[in-house]
Formats: structure tokens, C-alpha cells, sequence
């Protein structure tokens, strides 16, 4: 008898501890439960099942939404304990304080690498991999490209502008703005320090426009060119030495740090980067970051930055508005770009052609791409695609230079 | 509600202008590296061409050969590609030049490049 109660008791807890005995006990705390049965927590698997059908069937940056979709799953998987959001944004309380050793002790294996976002480390690293990843030769050979990059920020702020009226705080605003950028671990970066909680909507948001900018961006380019700016064939990049490809990160560097310092996470690394590969003299290096460090950090980030994405901080109609505001950010900053494009047609008297501004976005290659072949559809032996790499990498350093703005800003506020 | 908006403007026109204003200073820095740097591009550019016979692009389209005289028929016509290729981007006829060696040479040009290159190609 005492034998029997021992085993019908353990079963029971043993039963009350699986997931689905929490998914159909749900309590009070839960977002979105009615009846005892967790609708929230259902919703997001099916949500993480869609994103992974996404990943591999249409192959939508399947690099990059696949180990989102997956730490999604992971991370809403009821007792799975794995990811624990409370320990990095707190319940509500004001002025939470991030305690380490709780996330240390008590944390599940995501939350340990969530840490790596939390810190910063992350996005840092990948800009290590793109900085040994790029090649700064058209920005130097053509440096008024990077006015184009500085322009095709404007979505940023207006995007920013667009969250405040739409009753986001203004932190909030700064860190749904940056998607404008075109940047995913700059506007990382900005996210997890201004606004955490809306990190899993502002990170999918922002790699799901990058993943969508060929269908984006051309008929924006169309609209606002005329077909003889679209004909425009540029002269050939003049050859860039080896000593100015040298100097180049080394000299950004110091520019940037002393006028945005919060930028040098992204800047420096980008830079050094950009100089192990240049200099030549560090092949195994080069190779390292740009493939093996790259990949390992972008599983790293992928599977943490999904499994922020929980019920309570996802389904809401904020998620839905970052959405659509990010998709603005996109439009303004191609507008931005093919817009002071334009003026550089008219300055020049026809010597740049407009669409290589829509590169400005920071999205490398990608951007620079669609100029390619936008400007091919007019004109199959035009070649834009060196040309618009200029403002293309440059807007890679205007990005990261205006989240480092973002974040000093915020410092003061 | 208008100081967040106050404020929100503020840090809206500082943050256009940092941006533009961090990209110009650049933009001074990259035209005056230009205008010290340029020459000696010039004249390195010069005897690189010279010295090698086979310039990178053509890395990309011929085919990693072995060392020594293994397979002659598709040595002959690795060759003529290369002979070819060198013949356009010197603008001068094949009778002009010998191919004596070649070699693949390990090219320093990023994976998105490539990629994006090969893209053109199949288009």
C-alpha cells in the first residue's frame, strides 16, 4: 500500500512537471491564458514553426532565421527552463538591476549565451567578420559615396519620429528607428541597452526587411529616378594602393572615436577587421573571422535573439507597429539615399548615376546588388555594382555612427 | 507629451547632423590621402602588371592546375584561356607575349564579392 502511494505520487509529480501538464494548467501569470490552457505559449511554437518553415522552405536568410526560429522554439517550450527573460529585463519593476550571479546560478544554457547579446559581444564580433569581410577599395577609390551612406540614414530618424508619435518612449523610439540602418547587429546592439524587451520583434524585423530589400527597394529607386539618371555608366574606380587601404580603417577609427565614442564597439571591430585582412600579413586571422568566428557568433545570436521572443514581450500590438515602422525606415533611407543621389547627378552633371544611393542602406551586399541590377534592367552593359559598394560599406560605418549617437544620447536623456 | 516630442527633435537634428558631419570629415580625409598616395599608385600599378603574366580574374575562371606537365590536352587548353584573357586586359595581340608558367594564385578577394561576381556572370 505505502509502495502503491509512493508510485501514484511520483508519476503525479512527475506528470505535473512536463510541459504539457503546464500548457493546459496554465495560471494567472500567464499573457494569454483562458481556460487553464496557455494560448500564448501555443501561439509562439506556432509562430517559431512558421518562421522555421520560412528558414528552409522558402529559404528567407535561412543562415540567420533558422537558428532564430529554432531558439524561439526552444525557449517557449513550457519547464524546458532553458531562457529565462525575467532575469535580463525584470517584472515590471522600475529601475531593474540586472543580478549576474542569478543568471549565472540559475540560468538555462540560453540564458548563458544571451549574455553574449546582453554584453554587447556579439554584434561586435560579427562587425569583426564583415570589417575582414569588406573590401573598402570603391569607398576609397570614390569617398563622395560616402554622403550617400550618410543620407540613407534618414530613415532612422524619421522612423524614430514615427515610433514617439505612436506612444513608444523615447528610447524605445531610438531602438525601432535604428532598423532603418539595415544593420542587424547595430540595431542589436542599440535594442538590448535602450529597449530589451523589444529585442525579438526589432532583430526579426530588421533581418526580415534586409532578407525582403530586392523586392523593396527597386520600385522605390524607379519612382523617383528618370530613365536617363538610371543610364547614367560611371567612370571606372580609379586603382587604390595598398598603403591607403592600410591607412583606411586606421584612420576611420580615429575619427570616430573622438567624435561618436559610443560607436567604437562597432567601428573599432569593423576596423580591425577590415586591417587583418588588408594588411596581409594575417591570412589564418582573416580567414578565421570571416568564416569559422562569423558562423559560430551568428548561431550564437540567432538562437538567443529568438528565444527573447516569449509571449508576454511578443504578442502585442507594439510587435505589429515595429513592423510596419521598420518597413518605413527601409523606404525613407532608400529614398534618402537615390534622393541625395540625385543631387550628386545634377552637382556632377551626369557623372553619378542616382541609384548607386540606394546602396546606402547598409545592407551588405545586398544593397549594392539591386543598384547592379536595376540599373542592368535599363541598361544590360552597365556595371553599377563596384560603384555602389562605395556607399554601401559606407553606410555600414553611417549606421554604426548612428546608433553610437543614439547611445550617447540616451546617456544624457 | 511636447517634451518627448522636444526632446525627440533634438535628438533627431544631432544625430542627422553627427552622421553627415562624421562621413564629410572622412570624405576630407579619404580626398587628401588621394592627393598624397595617388602617384605612388600610379608607378607600383605599372610593374605589377608586368610581372604577372596572369592577373587575378582570371583565378576565378581557370581551373586550379597541378604543378607539372600532368594532362597536355587540357593544359593546351587552360592556356589558350589564359593566353586569351591576358591578351584582353593588356589590349594587345597574343603574338605579343609567351605564357611560360602559371600559376593559381590564392585570391585575396572576400567571399561576398565573389559570390556577387559569379551571380553576374550566370545573371
Amino acid at each position: 500500500m505505502i509502495l502503491l502511494n509512493l508510485f501514484v505520487e511520483g508519476i503525479t509529480s512527475f506528470v505535473n512537471n512536463t510541459g504539457l501538464a503546464k500548457l493546459f494548467a496554465a495560471t494567472e501569470s500567464s499573457a494569454l491564458a483562458f481556460a487553464g490552457v496557455d494560448f500564448g505559449t501555443i501561439i509562439m511554437l506556432v509562430i517559431s514553426c512558421v518562421l522555421i518553415y520560412l528558414a528552409i522552405g522558402k529559404q528567407f536568410e535561412p543562415l540567420l532565421l533558422l537558428p532564430i526560429s529554432f531558439g524561439m522554439l526552444l525557449a517557449n517550450l513550457p519547464m524546458s527552463n532553458l531562457m529565462h527573460n525575467v532575469f535580463f529585463v525584470g517584472s515590471g519593476e522600475e529601475n531593474f538591476v540586472m543580478d549576474f550571479g542569478q543568471i549565472l546560478h540559475e540560468g538555462g544554457l540560453l540564458d548563458l549565451l544571451y549574455l553574449g547579446v546582453k554584453l554587447g559581444i556579439y554584434p561586435s564580433l560579427i562587425f569583426l567578420g564583415i570589417g575582414a569581410m569588406t573590401d573598402f577599395s570603391p569607398l576609397i577609390a570614390n569617398p563622395k559615396s560616402l554622403l550617400l551612406g550618410a543620407a540613407a540614414q534618414l530613415g532612422v530618424f524619421v522612423a524614430f519620429f514615427g515610433a514617439l508619435f505612436l506612444g513608444f518612449s523615447i528610447f524605445e523610439a531610438m531602438a525601432i528607428g535604428i532598423i532603418g540602418g539595415a544593420d542587424g547587429p547595430t540595431a542589436i546592439l542599440v535594442t538590448k541597452t535602450l529597449a530589451p524587451k523589444l529585442l525579438p520583434a526589432i532583430a526579426i524585423a530588421a533581418y526580415s526587411y534586409m532578407a525582403l530589400i530586392p523586392i523593396i527597394q527597386p520600385p522605390i529607386m524607379k519612382a523617383l529616378t528618370t530613365k536617363k539618371e538610371r543610364l547614367v555608366k560611371m567612370e571606372q574606380l580609379r586603382p587604390v594602393s595598398k598603403l591607403e587601404r592600410l591607412l583606411f580603417p586606421i584612420v576611420v577609427t580615429i575619427v570616430v572615436a573622438l567624435i561618436v565614442p559610443d560607436a567604437v564597439p562597432l567601428v573599432g571591430c569593423l576596423m580591425l577587421g577590415n586591417l587583418i585582412k588588408e594588411s596581409g600579413v594575417a591570412e589564418r586571422l582573416s580567414k578565421t573571422v570571416q568564416n569559422e568566428l562569423m558562423n559560430i557568433v551568428t548561431i550564437f545570436l540567432g538562437v538567443t535573439v529568438g528565444a527573447t521572443a516569449s509571449a508576454d514581450t511578443f504578442l502585442r500590438p507594439e510587435t505589429l507597429f515595429i513592423i510596419v515602422l521598420g518597413l518605413v525606415a527601409f523606404c525613407i533611407s532608400t529614398a534618402g539615399g537615390v534622393l541625395l543621389g540625385k543631387v550628386m547627378y545634377i552637382v556632377t552633371k551626369g557623372k553619378v548615376n542616382p541609384l548607386i544611393g540606394a546602396a546606402g542602406v547598409s545592407a551588405v551586399p545586398m544593397a549594392a546588388r539591386v543598384a547592379q541590377s536595376v540599373g542592368q534592367k535599363e541598361d544590360p552593359t552597365n556595371f553599377l555594382l563596384m560603384h555602389a559598394m562605395g556607399p554601401n560599406v559606407a553606410g555600414v560605418i553611417g549606421s554604426a555612427v548612428a546608433a553610437g549617437v543614439f547611445l550617447a544620447m540616451a546617456k544624457v536623456l | 507629451m511636447t517634451d518627448k516630442f522636444a526632446q525627440g527633435g533634438v535628438v533627431a537634428v544631432i544625430g542627422i547632423c553627427t552622421v553627415f558631419i562624421v562621413l564629410a570629415i572622412l570624405w576630407g580625409v579619404l580626398e587628401l590621402m588621394r592627393v598624397f598616395f595617388t602617384k605612388d599608385a600610379k608607378k607600383e600599378k605599372k610593374p605589377a602588371e608586368k610581372a604577372a603574366p596572369a592577373p587575378a580574374p582570371m583565378a576565378a575562371v581557370a581551373k586550379a592546375p597541378v604543378a607539372s606537365a600532368a594532362g597536355a590536352a587540357e593544359d593546351e587548353e587552360l592556356i589558350a584561356v589564359l593566353a586569351a584573357a591576358v591578351a584582353a586586359y593588356l589590349g594587345q595581340p597574343v603574338s605579343r607575349f609567351q605564357i611560360k608558367n602559371y600559376r593559381r594564385i590564392d585570391s585575396g578577394t572576400p567571399i561576398w564579392n565573389r559570390t556577387a561576381r559569379r551571380d553576374n556572370l550566370i545573371g
